[in-house]
């Protein structure tokens, strides 16, 4: 089934309130895309051509409507003097902190987008997809926020050790960390781009809703004001659990809240839809990853149903990066089934064929 | 015996308060006064550590608090450990764990450890990215009761299943249990593979270890 609309044409004329072809829909490819054009995952991390390509044709083939340049959660980092494993056909992964303890801060330096670690092929991957299709879809490059790059730096344990040990050390951490997303940041919007903020760490899986709003969301807010003043609207995404810091991703200044589907849609819509857009919920692992096509309609029917009347909007996504072998039939199957139900959303239309 | 119901319920306050200096103090008054050591951290340590796990369940306590709680806990067993007659270790039942090959993320592995030994099983833990053999080998070797298998990604969750084959394989299966928790896997999963259990968290797994073991009684220490 094919589009009467482009991803910029709809998104724009959703946000205005006017009428669209269907649902925007974003399940989130990642290193999938190397699957697309058949390399191995470790040869798109440090080359910007292969990465567009992989990422482009990744858009083509499913006609989702966000592009993501994104190979892994630790390239900041990384080029901050972190060690990365880049195993030859699975994601990247971290292998040391750059630094393994408070008396080695001093040493860290924000990261030189033009210079270091994999952040030009990232640049390079983000220019030649904006120049490429950046008038029909909008590019993103995926930005690991300050409290997530922080824990790369120091390991996690370290650091959540620090929230109660040394909270300046955090705080130090996260500075350092906010330095580099703004100057990885403006190097995404220069090539035309604008960031996609993720932030796993933040998640309350991990911490509480009080250290959140204690060490992440000053740096979040302080990131997200200044996208706001470049112009740029921000998705920030967090995984696990979130529910009690919905309104702190909201007080953070994003526009777009992506979640995944260890909350509870319906619930996320009653609390803050009214202020931010939704996205996101759709299983990644049980569902698109290892489920069939048909559990995959059905899971999107379900999503739809949950928040398509979101005061400010719903897109329907993968509740987090998909894993590398998502079956390509699987992220059709959730194309199809937004462009099943069209727009504007009736009840017939989400019975139809569940 | 009121004082040292007091000084154990101290203890085990200054375990969940994330208190190490104040466990480290209490500690050393039951070794000045010779009071029971099994006791004591059956009582105090362990009972505090327990109810930090409640805490972390109901969501009251994250990963950084129930961290801070463990170093308190292991503070105080440090300052203990002299004290142990050797012979008791024979007695605990043995736990192999890791984090299943491509994998690195421990922190939730780490946790389920502590917890696991906070009530007194031994744990055999073999790090991260750990390939499947090496959780067969290690469970053979020390003669294990549980294989605990841990991972955050979905990618690895194959590696699960291939322990389980393993073990199959080897004619060990029925021998031993095995639990499998983490981010992406579910109940229906651990059916899937033939796992004889899922816990969702740490404080979750200690439960599914004893009542696998047919809550036979696993003393501390």
């Amino acid at each position: 089934m094919l589009d009467k609309m482009s991803p910029l044409g709809r998104l724009d004329a959703y946000g205005k309130g006017e009428n669209i072809d269907r649902l925007p829909c974003v399940p989130i490819v990642g290193n999938t895309a190397a699957r697309i054009i058949g390399v191995k995952v470790s040869e798109l991390r440090n080359n910007g051509e292969l990465l567009a390509e992989a990422q482009v044709e990744a858009y083509r083939l499913f006609g989702y409507d966000t592009i993501r340049i994104f190979t892994d959660l630790y390239v900041q980092a990384e080029a901050m003097g972190a060690r990365v494993v880049k195993p030859s056909d699975e994601t990247a992964y971290l292998d040391a902190p750059a630094i393994t303890d408070a008396s080695q801060i001093e040493r860290l330096r924000p990261a030189d987008p033009a210079h270091d670690g994999c952040l030009p092929a990232h640049l390079a991957a983000t220019r030649i997809a904006v120049r490429e299709v950046g008038l029909e879809v909008p590019v993103t490059t995926a930005l690991t926020c300050p409290f997530t790059n922080a824990s790369f730096l120091i390991g996690t344990e370290n650091l959540i050790r620090f929230m109660y040990k040394d909270p300046a050390a955090v705080h130090k951490l996260c500075e350092v960390s906010l330095q580099t997303n703004v100057a990885f940041a403006g190097a995404i919007m220069e090539a035309g781009a604008a960031p996609s903020l993720t932030d796993p760490m933040s998640s309350s899986t991990v911490v509480s809703p009080a250290k959140f709003r204690e060490f992440s969301l000053p740096y979040l807010a302080r990131l997200i004001t200044h996208l706001h003043s470049a112009g740029k609207k921000v998705t920030l995404h967090i995984c696990g659990k979130t529910d009690r810091i919905w309104d702190y991703m909201v007080e953070a200044g994003a526009d777009c809240i992506s979640i995944d589907n260890q909350i509870d849609l319906g619930q996320a819509c009653v609390k803050v839809g009214g202020r931010v857009r939704l996205m996101g919920n759709v299983a990644p692992s049980e569902v698109i990853l290892q489920g069939t096509p048909d559990d995959v309609r059905t899971a999107v029917r379900t999503c739809v149903r949950k928040a398509w009347r979101s005061p400010k909007g719903y897109v329907v996504a993968s509740g987090c990066s998909l894993p590398t072998e998502t079956p390509f039939s699987n992220i059709h199957a959730m194309m199809d089934a937004v462009r099943e139900i069209g727009f504007p959303v009736t009840e017939e239309k989400l019975r139809e064929g569940s | 015996m009121a004082d040292e119901a007091s000084l154990f319920q101290d203890i085990s306050d200054a375990v969940v308060a994330m208190d190490e200096e104040r466990v480290v103090d209490l500690v050393r008054a039951v070794i000045e006064k010779k009071i029971d050591v099994y006791e004591a951290i059956e009582k105090g340590l362990s009972h505090g550590m327990e109810r930090a796990g409640q805490l972390f369940e109901e969501e009251e306590y994250f990963v950084p608090e129930l961290l801070i709680c463990s170093d308190a806990m292991y503070a105080g067993l440090d300052l203990l450990r002299p004290y142990l007659k050797r012979s008791d270790e024979g007695s605990k039942h043995k736990v192999v764990i890791g984090v299943i090959e491509g994998d690195t993320h421990d922190i939730g592995k780490n946790l389920v450890k502590i917890m696991l030994e906070t009530a007194g099983f031994e744990l055999h833990d073999l790090g991260r990215d750990v390939p499947a053999p090496r959780f067969v080998e290690k469970a053979r070797e020390v003669d294990a009761d549980i294989i605990a298998i841990s991972t955050l990604m979905t990618t690895t969750m194959d590696g699960m299943a291939e322990v389980i084959r393993l073990l199959r394989e080897a004619n060990i299966r029925d021998r031993l249990k095995v639990i499998v928790g983490g981010g992406p896997v579910s109940q229906g999963f651990a059916d899937r593979i033939g796992a004889n259990g899922y816990a969702a968290n740490a404080g979750a797994a200690v439960k599914l270890a004893r009542r696998l073991l047919d809550g036979e009684t696993v003393h501390a220490g």
